[in-house]
């Protein structure tokens, strides 16, 4: 079961996503990225259903590109979440609908504001300051209400980030070992080591 | 589980005396986790039709997006704003359309209707998930609540109420109804309608 | 012999045996109904309750046919589950803490529910699962411990009183009781929280939170806890943990019920609306919940 987490602070997203790639009981690697980026300014954590997660994510990267090309400038997030949202709500009435759960963290350098959506696989969109998906919701999202601070600096946010994992890796039964953390910002995206 | 259960949420509609007032609450769920205390499941149309979507939270979007383009294409074919008593009727046919596949919304309205000597009428109503259409004289509700919204509105709701009594009885309605919900709740919005203004108010409802 | 009457006759060895019955067993010829039910505690100094069931080859698939509201949710019989309640052992004791929301299906049945139930002065027992069996049998535990102390002249260790429930609902394994308890006391050891369901687990430890808002509770509580809380900061971990469950549960909520246990014994701390801790808090200073604690902070970072 996959474990995702994203949070704003003052300026910037925080996405993370653990890094296994698991078969039935097996672990098939152990350093999968689950984050893409979309655009200079965009980043999308998945889960969910194997083969649909990549597969999607690859349609939405390049359909997001391509509107960059043609247009030379990006969607701002807002109207990117609202395009990926509809292609799910679509997909789920089609003959096999993508079973994936995304966090979209985008920053609008139009508005200066840090974007975070909570999205499901059935197409179900929200704006949150703090976001889970998969069983580390149970456990982050009431430390999130506690701790999450909007005003944070990036390292304080990454200590609250680590909050979250330290909790999964404590209370979870299978919980994931390594997690991949990405960031946007207003100079864009970048992976940051925690 | 049912489908109509998995996101949670309510939509009371209630008719007063030259107004109209509908209020829903702002929970998104999975199921018992709460994800989010801000989705609004009311949409204004025109500006004076409401509509309250509650039901799968995809749909609520969907649904309120293709009814949107509609209403618009609508508006710029006529070049008239389309009254409530018609879009009610467009609401319908949308939901027909998908009769075997349907959004799981069950739409409340509530709305104006421009009388033909220019004076507005109080109208709401509501549908089922499929488009069969509930007229009603005092009051309509939908969603997870909806059982207890129609004890506690049976119990509260009285004709020609002015629009602040109106306010006062849709609010406790709800605010009552949705803490007996293990679904509903997590904060509310109420608009009452009248013919020279829209109020909007956020209630301060139980968090838990 | 007069048979009729030696029945009346007040001498005589009808008559005496008559007298050394009535003495030895005064309540066998009445019914176990004159104590309010079937299954009630008078029959307690002949053994254990037993009860009446259905005359079907297997009384509990029978039951669980008619009350498994996953499964089916128009079944008749409806038991209220969905719970919050914690825990936790510190250097200045043991503080339980509990919601007080009682569901069935998605209708709040009651959220003034005693989910704290109070075994004796020294140990407390908490509810979550079938109400009705938790309030059940640490009622009829608090009657064993009584039983204990009588006939032993000294107060039952928490082990031994969490053991005998265990044991207890142990041998009903299979028939369908649901609970999830903390027998929390203080006793010669000191503080003690044992946790004990009815798959016939029974874990002793420091910290343990049960129920449907339980994973919610863990995440504020693990992260605020440690051994040396003093007794202020643990009460209010306590009480902020439940706070957050209640939150973000839909099945738990309404009021928070605090219990500090001590070396005296159990103390009473207070009912909290949980509502009430979202907007103000405990001081009606400073409320729990987020919007609340972080109003009027942007993320926005505009160019100054």
């Amino acid at each position: 079961m996959d474990i995702s987490f994203a949070l704003t602070g003052k300026g910037y997203v925080i996405v993370a996503a653990d890094t296994t790639a698991a078969r039935s009981i097996v672990k098939m690697k152990s350093d999968e990225d689950k984050i893409k980026v979309l655009s200079p300014h965009l980043l999308m954590a998945f889960s969910g259903e194997p083969g649909d997660t990549v597969n999607f994510a690859e349609y939405v990267e390049r359909n997001l590109r391509l509107y960059h090309i043609r247009h030379t400038y990006a969607l701002r997030p807002a109207s990117a979440a609202s395009w990926i949202r509809r292609s799910l709500a679509e997909s789920l009435r089609s003959r096999s609908p993508y079973a994936v759960n995304l966090l979209l963290g985008g920053y609008d350098t139009a508005t200066h504001t840090p974007e975070l959506y909570w999205v499901d696989y059935m197409g179900t969109l929200t704006s949150v300051p703090f976001g889970a998906h998969g069983y580390g919701s149970y456990f982050a999202l009431s430390l999130l209400d506690r701790y999450h601070d909007p005003e944070a600096n990036l390292e304080e946010g990454l200590a609250t980030l680590r909050r979250c994992i330290d909790e999964v890796s404590k209370r979870l039964v299978v919980s994931p070992g390594k997690y991949k953390v990405k960031v946007v910002d207003k100079d864009g995206v970048r992976e940051i080591e925690l | 589980m049912s489908i109509m259960q998995y996101n949670g949420g309510s939509t009371i509609a209630m008719v007063g005396k030259d107004c109209v007032a509908i209020a829903c609450d702002l929970r998104l769920g999975n199921q018992a986790l709460g994800i989010s205390s801000n989705f609004e499941k009311i949409f204004a149309m025109t500006e004076r039709t409401y509509i309250g979507l509650p039901g799968l939270a995809t749909d609520v979007t969907t649904l309120h997006e293709q009814l949107r383009y509609r209403l618009n294409m609508y508006t710029i074919k006529e070049e008239r704003t389309m009254e409530p008593e018609t879009f009610i009727h467009l609401v319908s046919s949308t939901l027909y359309e998908k009769r075997w596949g349907p959004y799981f919304i069950e739409p409340v309205l509530a709305g104006l209707q421009r009388m033909p000597g220019g004076s507005f009428r109080p109208f709401i109503a509501s549908t089922d998930l499929i488009g069969c259409i509930n007229f009603a004289k005092d009051f309509v509700v939908a969603g997870t609540a909806s059982e207890k919204l129609f004890g506690v509105a049976e119990g509260l709701w009285e004709p020609d109420l002015a629009p602040e009594d109106l306010f006062e009885t849709i609010s406790q309605t709800l605010l009552n109804a949705v803490d007996r919900d293990a679904y509903s709740g997590w904060g509310a919005v109420v608009y009452v309608i009248t013919e020279d203004k829209v109020i909007k108010r956020t209630l301060k409802g139980r968090m838990d | 012999m007069n048979s009729f009457a030696d029945r009346f006759a007040t001498t005589g060895t009808a008559a005496e045996l008559r007298r050394i019955k009535e003495y030895v067993a005064d309540d066998e010829d009445v019914s176990d109904s004159m104590w309010g039910s079937e299954a009630g505690f008078g029959t307690m100094a002949h053994g254990a309750p037993d009860f009446m069931v259905p005359s079907v080859p297997d009384p509990a698939a029978f039951l669980r046919l008619h009350t498994d509201d996953h499964a089916d949710p128009s079944c008749r019989i409806k038991i209220k589950h969905g719970t919050t309640t914690l825990a936790f052992r510190y250097k200045g004791g043991v503080i339980v803490a509990v919601d007080s929301r009682a569901t069935a299906g998605s209708y709040v049945a009651s959220g003034t529910v005693k989910k704290v139930i109070e075994i004796n002065p020294y140990l407390l027992g908490t509810m979550a699962g079938g109400a009705a069996d938790c309030q059940y049998w640490e009622t009829y535990l608090g009657m064993q411990c009584r039983l204990h102390e009588l006939r032993n002249h000294e107060r039952i260790s928490v082990a031994a009183a969490s053991k005998y429930l265990s044991n207890l609902v142990y041998s009903y394994k299979g028939m369908g009781l649901s609970m999830g308890t903390m027998i929390c006391g203080w006793d010669k050891t000191g503080p003690a929280i044992f946790y004990v369901d009815s798959d016939g687990t029974r874990l002793k430890g420091d910290l343990f939170s049960v129920g449907s808002g339980s994973t919610f509770a863990y995440g504020v509580l693990d992260q605020g806890y440690h051994w040396d809380l003093t007794d202020e900061e643990a009460q209010e971990l306590g009480r902020r943990s439940i706070y957050a469950a209640g939150h973000r549960d839909a099945f738990s909520g309404n009021t928070i019920n605090l219990y500090h246990v001590k070396e005296q014994g159990w103390q009473f701390i207070g009912n909290y609306d949980v509502s009430e801790m979202h907007y103000n808090g405990p001081t009606g200073t400073q409320g729990y919940g987020y919007s609340v604690r972080v109003e009027g902070r942007s993320s926005a970072n505009p160019p100054v």
